[in-house]
C-alpha cells in the first residue's frame, strides 16, 4: 500500500494496569501513515484498552505514544485537544449522542471547533452523511436507526472534521454478515478515498482478510505477531495458528481437578 | 476483632477520602470551565444553560407551586390549632409568612427539583456514561464538564432562587386562603400583619440557602452520574442514591445556615 517511511503512530513498550493487573505488558508496534491497521485478538487480550490509550481515554502506566512524532501521553490538555480534532473515533456501540438528531451528531465537532457558518456546516454534515450512504437520514433520531445504521452515522460524526486518522472500535460486532460487510467496505473505501490512516480493533477474521494492510495480534497483553495477513498465517506461534484455525482451547483439567474446581474444596 | 474492627473503620476513611478527592476534583473543574475558561474566550454554551434553565425552573413551577400552596394551608391550620386557644389567629399571618420565607418554601422548592431534575441528571449522564457518549465527546475534543455540566450548573444555580421566590408567595397566599376561608381571619388583617412582619432578611435568608440547596443537586446528580458503572441497573442505582445524599445534604446545608442566622 501507499505508506511514506515516518510512522503515523508508533507505540514504544506501552504497560496498562488496573490497580495490581497487568493488561498490556510491553507492546509496541508501529502504524504507517495511509494503511489499515487490525488489533486482532480474542476477548480479553487488551485490545479494547490498547484503543482506549491510543485515543488518549486512559494513560498508560509506562511507554510512550508517538503521534506523527509527538509524545501523546506527555501532551498538555490543550494540546491533546487540538491533536484530537485531528483524530476521529468510532464506536462499538456507536456512541452517538442519543439526544440530538444524526444531523446535530455529525455537525457536533464543526460547531463546537470552527467558526463556520451554519449554512456551511449543513452542506458538510449533508455530505458526511451521503458519504456513509445515510443521505435523507438527517432528522432521524439515534433511536430510530438499526444498529448497522448508527454504525454508519457514527463513522460519519468520526469524518466530520476531515481527520487524518480513524479509529474503529469492533466495527462489525453485534451486525449480520451482509452489513457488516458493508461497513467493511466503508473503511476500505475511506481508506482509499481519503489516504486515511486507519486502526481497525476487531475479532472478525472475515472483516481482517478484506481490510487490513498490517495485522497485529494480541494475547493477554502481549503481541505474538505483527505483520501483513499472509505473514501472520506462516507464523509458528501456536496461539497465532491456533486462532487462524478456529480452535477451542485444550482441555487440560482432569476430572480430579475438575471436581476440586466446583466444590472448592481441597 | 478489634484489628478487624479498625479495618472497616480504615478502609470507610480511605473511602470517604476517595470520594471527597473526586468531588473536589469535579467542583474544581467545574468552576475553572464556569468562570475561568469564558473570560479566557473559550465560550460557554450559554442557549444549553437556558435550557436548562427552563427544564429545571419554569417546568417544576406547576408542581411546585401546587405543593407550595397545600403547605401554606396546613401551615395556616396547624398554627390555628395552637393560636386560635389563645384567641391570637390573626398571628397566623406572621408564623406562616416567616416560616415560609426562611424556611419552607426554600426547602420544599429544593426537595421537589431534587425529585424531579436531580435524579435527571443523574439518570441523563450515566445513561451517557454506559453508552459511551461521554467518552464520545472527549475523543471530539469537546471537555464533558464544559460540554454537560457547567450549563447544568448554570441552569441549576438560577432556577432553583427563582422558583423558591414564588414559591414563597404562593406558600404565603395558601395560608391567606385558610385563614381567611376556614379559621375566619380578616383579610385586611392578614394582609397587614403579613407585610408588617416581613422583612428583607427573611428573604434574604431563604434565598441564600436556595442558591446552596441548587449547588448540592447539581453536583450530586452530576457524580452519581459520572460514578455510573455497567448497565442499566447502574444508572438505578446512582439515580436512587442521587436523590437521597441530595435530600441529605440539603437538610444538613440548611441547618447549618439555620444554626448561623439563629446567632447573627
Amino acid at each position: 500500500m501507499m505508506a511514506s517511511n515516518d510512522p503515523f503512530i508508533a507505540v514504544e513498550d506501552l504497560v496498562v494496569r488496573y490497580g495490581d493487573r497487568t493488561v498490556l505488558d510491553g507492546v509496541t508496534f508501529e502504524v504507517r501513515q495511509g494503511e489499515v491497521f487490525v488489533i486482532l485478538g480474542g476477548s480479553g487480550s487488551g485490545k479494547t484498552t490498547l484503543l482506549r490509550n491510543l485515543v488518549g481515554l486512559m494513560r498508560p502506566a509506562e511507554g510512550r505514544i508517538l503521534i506523527k512524532g509527538d509524545d501523546f501521553t506527555a501532551m498538555t490538555e490543550e494540546e491533546r485537544i487540538e491533536l484530537r480534532k485531528r483524530m476521529g473515533m468510532s464506536f462499538q456501540g456507536s456512541a452517538l449522542l442519543e439526544s440530538l438528531s444524526l444531523a446535530d451528531n455529525v455537525a457536533l465537532p464543526l460547531r463546537e471547533h470552527t467558526a463556520l457558518e451554519e449554512s456551511t456546516i449543513d452542506i458538510m454534515t449533508r455530505i458526511k452523511l451521503e458519504l456513509v450512504g445515510l443521505g435523507g437520514f438527517e432528522d432521524f433520531l439515534p433511536s430510530e436507526l438499526s444498529g448497522g445504521m448508527k454504525k454508519r452515522a457514527g463513522i460519519a460524526r468520526a469524518m466530520a472534521m476531515d481527520p487524518e486518522i480513524i479509529f474503529y472500535d469492533e466495527p462489525s460486532a453485534g451486525l449480520d454478515p451482509i452489513v457488516a460487510a458493508g461497513i467493511d467496505e466503508l473503511i476500505r473505501k475511506l481508506q482509499e478515498t481519503f489516504k486515511l490512516t486507519s486502526v481497525v480493533v476487531t475479532h472478525e477474521m472475515e472483516s481482517v482478510k478484506l481490510i487490513a494492510d498490517t495485522v497485529c495480534m494480541l494475547k493477554g497483553g502481549r503481541v505474538v505477531g505483527i505483520g501483513s495477513l499472509d505473514e501472520l498465517q506462516q507464523s509458528d506461534h501456536p496461539y497465532v495458528q491456533q486462532f487462524f484455525a478456529r480452535r477451542p482451547d485444550d482441555d487440560q483439567s482432569s476430572e480430579s481437578e475438575y471436581a476440586r474446581a466446583l466444590t472448592g474444596l481441597e | 476483632m478489634p484489628s478487624s474492627i479498625a479495618g472497616h473503620v480504615g478502609r470507610w476513611t480511605l473511602n470517604q477520602l476517595a470520594i471527597g478527592a473526586r468531588v473536589s476534583v469535579l467542583m474544581v473543574e467545574t468552576m475553572t470551565w464556569m468562570i475561568i475558561a469564558p473570560l479566557r474566550g473559550k465560550g460557554l454554551r450559554f442557549k444549553a444553560a437556558v435550557e436548562d434553565f427552563v427544564e429545571f425552573g419554569v417546568r417544576s413551577l406547576p408542581i411546585v407551586g401546587m405543593i407550595c400552596f397545600l403547605v401554606g394551608v396546613i401551615l395556616a391550620l396547624q398554627s390555628s390549632y395552637t393560636l386560635g386557644k389563645w384567641g391570637a389567629n390573626r398571628f397566623i399571618a406572621t408564623l406562616v409568612a416567616v416560616s415560609a420565607l426562611r424556611e419552607m418554601a426554600p426547602l420544599m422548592t429544593a426537595i421537589l427539583i431534587t425529585g424531579r431534575s436531580g435524579s435527571a441528571i443523574t439518570a441523563e449522564i450515566g445513561t451517557m456514561k454506559v453508552g459511551e457518549e461521554i467518552d464520545a465527546l472527549e475523543v471530539m475534543g469537546l471537555n464533558p464538564i464544559k460540554y454537560l455540566v457547567v450549563p447544568k450548573f448554570l441552569g441549576m444555580l438560577v432556577a432553583v432562587p427563582c422558583v423558591t421566590v414564588v414559591a414563597m408567595f404562593i406558600m404565603i397566599f395558601g395560608g391567606f386562603f385558610a385563614s381567611v376561608l376556614v379559621v375566619g381571619v380578616d383579610p385586611s388583617i392578614y394582609i397587614e400583619m403579613t407585610t408588617d412582619s416581613l422583612v428583607e432578611k427573611d428573604l434574604f435568608i431563604g434565598l441564600i440557602k436556595s442558591v446552596f440547596f441548587g449547588i448540592a443537586i447539581c453536583w450530586v446528580g452530576v457524580y452519581r452520574g459520572l460514578q455510573v458503572e455497567g448497565g442499566a441497573e447502574g444508572v438505578g442505582l446512582q439515580t436512587t442514591s442521587s436523590v437521597v445524599t441530595s435530600i441529605f445534604l440539603i437538610i444538613i446545608v440548611d441547618l447549618v445556615f439555620t444554626v448561623l442566622f439563629y446567632f447573627v
